[in-house]
């Protein structure tokens, strides 16, 4: 398994658009808005975009690991030629899910440095470390996320059916726009997405606050109910063939 | 504890009255029509060591019975055993090596993190340097995938194949997109292989391949399996020549006396003739002395052999040399 998931990492980060995705594009927009002023709830606007980035950095990390690129390799026959190999499916998964973690870092260690050096956020270490534990799990609901959309989607059409929910959970999830300037219809929708409910348990983190054994709670729901969704397309696809 | 089965005894593959389906709920729903076989009550047993071909037009039903030895589909009904378990046992315990008919590389790989990858899934490991030289792709080793050509590409996942030095190697079509040159190579690889001892089945629909490379063919259509034996009895088989000609007031028990002679149509003064030696006929019916206009001498490709074979379906299938 270890093969693999190197095998994997490493042609990961061959791909540029990747690349850009998870580090280049959060770094410019927090080059670009970090410098506004103010306090929210005793965050600074550096702060909470730190975090609001990191997130956003690891659920596309997350969902990159399966998503588009296990809906082209399932449509090309590489995931035929997998199954005709002793890795299991088991352990094909659970490499796909450290990936999805392992990629987090590159991310998230130059938003750390970037909030420190350029948006002059102070934060004691445990607090760091709790905001990477909290982005960490949070994500994994992301990873079962990613494995459902590649595989129920095809090639192409899972490419667009990726970026797409990416940034509905972006956006309604208040990670691009404060929760609070969302109209109440929208509040509604965030309130169940999980995108919110990682975002607010990392600037509890950041702000030194309970967590909050809800958004735990909810991001667990979600990890399950995708996962049963995502077990059933796998057997469905290996059993009616 | 998974037990390696190398130097077992009985079949490497055996096939029971294999019948596939597909989608029979949608035909069974859809009217009382019978829904068509991919595989028809299919039964061969393939020994430890044989190169065997799998022959047939596309849609014959050769990739269904591959991907169903591969444990990639379940047979409707019907037994299924890999050296002597299940498909998916042999697969996990890396015994099997598989070229599907089609499949395409993960993008961003280089060729050799591709092949580093597959020995090390395969515990049974072959080295990296014999690998690329029998599958022909050491020069390939530093490209990305993204930069491969279709035979090179096909190459590359006939190296992943043998990666694990499998006891048994299943290759579907395996020279569609190759050139001449590299057809050659590959088979003298595959020769190669099988002198270390592997059971090789390969599907193809080219007879002059199956029998430049095969101990044994056998022969589907329509999902059955309509000849099996060595490329002799097979050629033997298809060896059925039709003349077609036309003469003054043709006598069919005339010409039903000539050798190789098998069939006669007389329609006017046109004559079809069919023979199993066409070389013995042809100068015996000159010696008739009768005027012989128009002649035509059909037959001999694989088109005309599968014909040959299929009309035969109802009949006696030609038993196998043991």
């Amino acid at each position: 398994m270890a093969a693999f998931l190197r095998f994997e990492i490493v042609r990961s980060l061959r791909n540029v658009r990747f690349v850009v995705f998870i580090a280049g594009f959060p770094v410019l927009l927090y080059l670009i808005y970090a410098k506004q002023t103010g306090t929210s709830q005793g965050l600074t606007v550096a702060a909470i975009l730190m975090v609001s980035m990191a997130v956003w950095s690891g659920m596309g990390s997350a969902m990159f690991a399966t998503g588009p690129q296990l809906a082209k390799e399932r449509q090309n026959g590489w995931m035929r030629q997998l199954r005709v190999s002793p890795i299991s499916a088991p352990r094909w998964f659970t490499a796909k899910l450290v990936q999805g973690l392992l990629l987090i870092i590159p991310g998230f260690v130059l938003l750390i440095l970037l909030g420190f050096g350029y948006g002059h956020v102070h934060l004691a270490a445990g607090r760091v470390a709790m905001l990477a534990a909290v982005i960490v799990l949070g994500v994994i609901p992301f990873c079962a996320l990613g494995l459902v959309i590649g595989l129920i989607f095809d090639g192409q059409t899972a490419q667009v059916a990726q970026m797409l929910t990416l940034l509905v959970l972006a956006f309604l999830g208040g990670i691009f726009i404060p929760y609070s300037k969302l109209p109440h219809v929208m509040q509604e929708i965030a309130n169940v997405l999980p995108s919110y409910h990682l975002v607010q348990l990392g600037w509890n983190a950041v702000a030194g606050r309970a967590l909050g054994v809800q958004h735990m709670l909810a991001l667990a729901a979600w990890t399950v109910a995708l996962g049963l969704v995502a077990v059933w397309r796998w057997r469905q696809e290996s059993t009616t063939a | 504890m998974i037990t390696n089965n190398r130097g077992a005894t009985g079949p490497a593959v055996a096939f029971r009255d294999v019948v596939k389906v597909y989608h029979p709920d949608i035909s069974a729903r859809s009217g009382p029509a019978t829904p068509p076989k991919a595989l028809d009550h299919v039964t061969f047993d393939i020994q430890p060591g044989e190169t065997v071909a799998l022959l047939g037009p596309n849609g014959a039903g050769k990739s269904t019975a591959i991907d169903t030895m591969l444990g990639l589909r379940t047979p409707t009904s019907g037994e299924v055993r890999i050296l002597g378990g299940s498909a998916a046992a042999a697969v996990a315990a890396g015994q099997i090596g598989g070229m599907l008919q089609t499949g395409g590389l993960p993008e961003g790989a280089r060729v050799s993190e591709l092949t580093g990858l597959f020995r090390q899934l395969y515990r049974d490991r072959r080295s990296t340097a014999e690998l690329l030289t029998l599958a022909g792709i050491a020069d390939l080793a530093d490209r990305r995938v993204e930069q491969l050509s279709g035979g090179q590409t096909q190459r590359v996942r006939f190296a992943l194949a043998l990666a694990g030095n499998p006891e048994l190697l299943f290759l579907d079509e395996p020279t569609a997109a190759l050139d001449v040159e590299a057809r050659r190579h590959f088979w003298r690889s595959v020769e190669t292989i099988a002198g270390q001892g592997a059971t090789v089945l390969f599907a193809t629909h080219y007879l002059e391949e199956a029998d430049a490379n095969a101990t044994r063919i056998i022969v589907v259509n329509h999902g059955r399996v309509i000849a099996d034996g060595t490329p002799a009895q097979i050629k033997a088989f298809t060896a059925t020549r039709t003349l077609r000609f036309s003469t003054h007031v043709p006598d069919p028990s005339e010409l039903l006396k000539l050798p190789g002679v098998t069939d006669v149509v007389v329609n006017g003064d046109a004559v079809t003739v069919r023979t199993s030696d066409a070389d013995g006929t042809l100068p015996a019916l000159y010696a008739l002395g009768r005027q012989i206009k128009a002649m035509e001498v059909g037959g001999g490709g694989l088109e005309e052999a599968l014909i040959a074979l299929t009309s035969a379906d109802n009949g006696p299938v030609m038993e196998r040399a043991s």
